[in-house]
């Protein structure tokens, strides 16, 4: 029985950090009562919200044995793009949030289209997007924020639904939906193939350069919900937000098993390493432990959970 | 009576419950040639992990030179005098042959302690080593100018320079023509003769009774017999290996031929091939030989559009095509089953199911998402027509042994239900049962009415199985021999033309 | 990052030859007489407030007749005196400088006045004296914020306070100013202290945090700038406890005047961005023409509330 269950817990290749969340939970549990409540649970899931969906995005990208640099910066233009025409009195809400997706989106297949036509490294052809990004979100704005933004729209990242925030249930659908793409459906499984062994799915018919296309396209579209969600939260588009945003996701995404080499990880990997980032981060508030500490910590229990990891995989 | 300096007793490994090893021994004296056989999956490989301590067994004793080894590193057993010269060669392809050489024990070697690299000084001791070996390398030269075959060499001076007195050779001779084996066989005959023992690992029969001494063969994990090498003959040493007697090892061809399928005019590629020419019938066997360089694989690869001919036709059932991709040829029926299985074969991550849908997915699917019930029914339906040995369609590709690796990679060519199929060196690493089998799995899809062209270095295997046999020499093709009238003798008269 | 700074010094570089060609064309005034040029290099033109000193230094300038050449340290010291550096090279009449950090940036002052071109630090100092400094003590801003508290609780309460980067000038200062009133106040207690990094989404966060921890035990909240204090007040809102906690912060952007009209910010302490840009310049003016000037100029602070509001609002 309990050789089943850990059997299956190694299926899915996450056994370890799976362990180090529960034990990190259980340590700040019984250190401070305020962590596990309902309330601060709640709390936490909005916290992490933007970063998971990122980190979903990102995801993607690595099993292709790709990366996205440019993550933070499409999360500042979409949030510019989208409070440019949220003001309260102007447009219905579909349109400011249909125009930051359409722009990460056409960002991310920027990336698609660069790296499959040009054969430069997703990793120089991203960092010059990030770059771009950033100025594009400064341009559109002038460099100032984009405040006075409708209620409707501020609704997205602080409203809730039955006492649920609302940036949670974007979670959790998105969280879904990805990982339906990944296990379940034909593009998924071609990810993992040209992550894998790029020439042997070339080999076997596989359109790898479509498949790079639907990857970073996805990645800008998250990056977007992301940008909509942040924007929303802080009632205001600010051109410097997300800045460092893409080296927070790929750590989740690497915390949760995903392999950088491609051809390896998982959604609730990835999902599991975001709530540690972010469990670290709310429990050494409520600890008030000072930030100087607080990265040590943090860089501490990231290298921590990746050795226990990997320790775990080396076992089976 | 020669002195014993390695003896193994009682070993046993398993993984996940499965016994690897069960109770194995092996006795290796001085100076002898010592071959260990084995079909792929008999634990040939788990064996020479334990032994060179990449693992370590559950029980059983290593004795060498009369000290028990326990629980020791990679590091500590090469110190002692163990050395392994691995199929894949493990070299640092920007570094020069010395430096290779050295890498990780500049300071032992060189008596250098102060950690500055002295390279002149390497260069010296490795034309030393190098020229001890009759081997004639530059040792400035940088390792990945070198063919697979001055590699090797590099390795054994590597071995030799650690004063390894016993040196694994795992497949030394899958990747080197048949001038360089005797070149190795020399090198070989020396070491011996300075005492130094060599455990050799190879499924070429011809090669093992020409060097070993000794042979011993494991089967299923276990310990079978040592003998001789005068005492055995091929076809007993076969049995041994396989259980049972392999009296034919081609099965008798299909002798009903269709209509032509594939026909290929005028082909050319520059600096490849040049006015290729041929059809393939249905159930037909066409043969491709001709030695390394040929331009045998450049041929198959453009068939299927890896990298296209620059021009010339390709008619299949009469009408004309144009292929431009891999994606080209899976819609037009083309399957191809690469010589290079570990680059273009499978994907690692993968498992067997995953693997032998993956050019076949659409079929699988309902709308964009994948039929799980459909796939796993046509992967167990896959796995039992060919016979695959695994432990379960989940079960990763990179756990298999190479026959079954090979079998997925077809069974992933098959899944499409190509009308040709190119399989470019199907058995290479493949040991004798798996090859029979794999035989046996050609001539039942030449049976369904499939084209199949076949690329193979083995001259039997190609005798054996083709209905056809075109020569290639330098990118062109020198003759088409039909089965009545092809000998090795006329093969490679025309190949050398 | 060192591929970005390749990135944004490429941008920067083309930004000096348009800038170069512009001066070929436009240098030479009507009259004859040389245009003055001055060079400006800004510690982040991603902040709103030195975006806003920035626009003033260049309508000053605009006005005065004089080219200014902008560029931006994008926060990095190292950048800023490399900044600095090709200033000297093009050899312009005088530079002013927004600086990064108090130490780092502090050898652009010394190459600058070894090469005989008058410097102007704006806004924030550096341990090298420049020739004229023009802005804010910012150890008053926070003394006004936390008096405003200390006015507000009667001397008596629970207080968190939030930081910027540790580290910055202006976060020592703040911090300093805000101690020294605790201080000579016993009745309130610092509850906790934690870094917001300037940051909105950031201060969001570390308040939801907070008000888990500490709750209704919290009586106010002083952010050291105004983004952190609209995330303060942001999360507070949600958690419904915004009517009983106290939350002021420092700068007075627009966002944040908005926010003290409608009630959620209670106060905030202006800093006179216009009057620092335009100082600046006719500083700089002024000591490349030879003529006398202030060897300090300092502008004060003030506090905005509710009932002073009007004269801040545009």
């Amino acid at each position: 029985m309990g050789n089943k269950l850990t059997s299956r817990f190694r299926d899915i290749g996450q056994y370890g950090i799976f362990l180090a969340f529960v034990i990190i939970c259980l340590i700040l549990a019984f250190s401070t009562p305020k962590f596990f409540t309902v309330s601060n649970l709640m709390n936490i899931g909005t916290q992490v919200s933007i970063n998971a969906l990122l980190a979903f995005g990102v995801t993607f990208v690595i099993i292709t044995g790709g990366i996205d640099l440019s993550l933070g910066s499409m999360v500042a233009v979409t949030g510019v793009l989208a409070a440019s025409f949220a003001h309260p009195d102007t447009y219905p809400l579909i349109v400011p949030v249909f125009i930051g997706l359409a722009g990460g989106l056409a960002i991310g297949a920027f990336n698609g289209l660069v790296i499959t036509k040009s054969k430069v490294p997703p990793f120089i052809v991203t960092l010059g997007t990030m770059t771009i990004g950033r100025g594009l979100a400064l341009i559109l704005s002038n460099g100032r924020p984009i405040s006075n933004l409708s209620d409707s729209f501020n609704f997205i990242g602080g409203g809730n639904i039955l006492g649920i925030p609302f940036p949670i249930i974007i979670l959790v659908l998105a969280f879904l939906i990805c990982s339906a793409i990944l296990n379940k459906t034909i593009l998924g499984r071609y990810m993992y193939a040209v992550g894998g062994n790029e020439p042997a799915a070339r080999a076997s018919g596989i359109r790898v350069n479509h498949v790079k296309m639907w990857v970073y396209t996805i990645c800008g579209l998250l990056s977007a919900v992301g940008g909509i969600l942040l924007t929303s939260r802080i009632t205001t588009g600010q051109p410097n937000a997300g800045a460092g945003f893409e080296l927070d996701a790929i750590a989740a995404a690497i915390i949760g098993g995903t392999s950088t080499s491609g051809g390896t990880g998982t959604m609730t990997g990835t999902l599991i390493g975001a709530l540690l980032i972010g469990v670290i981060s709310n429990s050494l508030d409520l600890l008030n432990v000072t930030s100087y500490y607080q990265q040590v910590v943090m860089g501490a229990i990231i290298i921590g959970a990746v050795v226990l990891d990997s320790m775990g995989k080396e076992k089976s | 009576m020669t002195e014993t300096i390695l003896q193994i007793k009682n070993l046993t490994k398993s993984f996940s419950g499965i016994k690897a090893l069960d109770d194995v021994q092996l006795t290796i004296k001085k100076g002898e040639v010592h071959a260990l056989m084995g079909e792929n999956g008999a634990g040939k490989s788990t064996f020479m992990k334990i032994l060179i301590g990449l693992l370590s067994p559950d029980s059983g004793e290593i004795v060498f030179e009369g000290n028990t080894i326990k629980n020791s590193t990679v590091n500590e057993i090469s110190k002692r005098g163990i050395s392994m010269i691995h199929q894949e060669i493990l070299i640092i392809p920007e570094l020069t042959v010395a430096q290779n050489i050295f890498l990780g024990r500049e300071k032992e070697i060189l008596g250098n302690k102060s950690g500055w690299l002295n390279d002149k000084n390497i260069t010296i001791k490795a034309a030393e080593f190098l020229s001890e070996l009759g081997v004639d390398i530059d040792p400035n030269i940088k390792m990945k100018y070198l063919s697979v075959a001055q590699m090797q060499m590099v390795e054994i001076a590597k071995a030799v320079s650690n004063d390894a007195t016993v040196i694994i050779m795992d497949e030394p001779t899958s990747a080197i023509s048949d001038r360089e084996v005797s070149a190795l066989f020399k090198i070989i005959r020396d070491l011996k003769s300075k005492g130094v023992a060599i455990i050799y690992i190879s499924h070429k029969m011809d090669e093992i009774f020409e060097i070993c001494d000794t042979i011993t063969v494991l089967r299923d994990g276990k310990y079978i017999a040592t003998k001789s090498a005068s005492e055995l003959d091929k076809n007993s040493l076969i049995a041994m290996m396989v259980g049972r007697e392999i009296n034919n090892m081609f099965p008798e061809p299909v002798l009903e031929k269709g209509e032509i399928i594939l026909s290929v005019k005028n082909l050319n590629k520059k600096g490849k091939f040049s006015a290729i020419s041929f059809d393939v019938s249905a159930g037909e066997i066409l043969g491709i030989s001709g030695l390394m360089g040929a331009g045998r694989t450049e041929i198959a690869e453009a068939i299927y559009g890896l990298s296209p001919a620059d021009n010339g036709t390709i008619h299949i059932n009469g009408e004309e095509i144009k292929i431009k991709s891999p994606q080209d040829a899976v819609a037009n029926g083309i399957g191809y089953v690469s010589e290079d299985r570990k680059r273009l074969g499978f994907i690692p991550q993968l498992s067997v199911k995953q693997n032998l849908t993956l050019a076949s997915l659409t079929e699988h699917c309902r709308g964009i998402f994948i039929d799980n019930q459909k796939e796993n029914v046509a992967a167990d339906q896959m796995i039992a027509d060919l016979k695959i040995k695994a432990s379960g369609r989940n079960q990763k590709v990179t756990h298999l042994s190479g026959g079954n690796q090979q079998k997925v990679v077809i069974g992933k060519v098959l899944a499409a239900s190509p009308k040709i199929i190119i399989l470019d060196e199907p058995t290479r690493g493949i040991d004798v049962g798996a090859k029979f089998e794999i035989y046996k799995l050609i001539n039942s899809l030449a049976a369904k009415g499939i084209a199949i062209i076949m690329i193979s270095s083995e001259l039997p295997e190609v005798l054996g199985m083709s209905d056809r046999i075109m020569v290639l020499s330098k990118g062109i093709q020198t003759a088409i021999l039909s089965r009545k009238e092809a000998t090795q003798e006329l093969i490679m008269k025309y190949a050398v033309q | 990052m060192k591929l970005n700074s390749i990135c944004s010094f490429v941008l920067i570089a083309s930004v000096f030859v348009g800038c170069n060609q512009s001066k070929n064309s436009e240098s030479e005034t009507k009259d004859g007489t040389r245009k003055l040029v001055i060079g400006s290099t800004m510690l982040s033109m991603q902040n709103e407030f030195v975006v806003n000193v920035s626009d003033e230094m260049e309508a000053k300038a605009k006005e005065l007749g004089v080219e200014l050449i902008t560029v931006d340290a994008e926060r990095s010291a190292l950048k800023q005196v490399e900044q600095v550096e090709s200033f000297i090279a093009q050899g312009v009449d005088a530079i002013v400088m927004n600086p990064c950090e108090v130490e780092a940036s502090s050898p652009a002052v010394k190459l600058a006045l070894d090469a005989k071109i008058p410097i102007i630090n704006v806004n924030s100092e550096t341990t090298a004296k420049p020739t004229s400094f023009v802005g804010s003590d910012d150890v008053e801003s926070a003394r006004i914020a936390m008096n405003y508290i200390v006015k507000k609780l009667g001397g008596k309460g629970n207080v968190i306070m939030m930081h910027g980067y540790m580290g910055q000038a202006a976060q020592i200062k703040r911090d300093k100013g805000a101690k020294e009133i605790l201080k000579a106040n016993p009745g309130l207690k610092l509850l906790a202290e934690q870094s917001g990094e300037w940051d909105r989404a950031k201060a969001m966060s570390l308040t939801e945090n907070w008000v888990q921890s500490y709750g209704t035990k919290i009586n106010a909240v002083f952010a050291q700038n105004d983004e952190m204090g609209l995330g303060v007040v942001k999360a507070l809102e949600a958690a419904g406890l915004k009517n009983k906690i106290i939350v002021v912060s420092i700068d007075a952007i627009p966002d944040a005047l908005q926010a003290v009209k409608k009630g959620t910010l209670d106060a905030t302490v202006y800093q006179n961005a216009k009057q620092q840009g335009s100082k600046a310049i006719e500083n700089a003016v002024k000591a490349a023409k030879g003529e006398a000037f202030e060897k300090e100029v300092l502008i004060p602070f003030q506090l905005v509330t509710k009932e002073n509001l009007s004269e801040f609002l545009k």
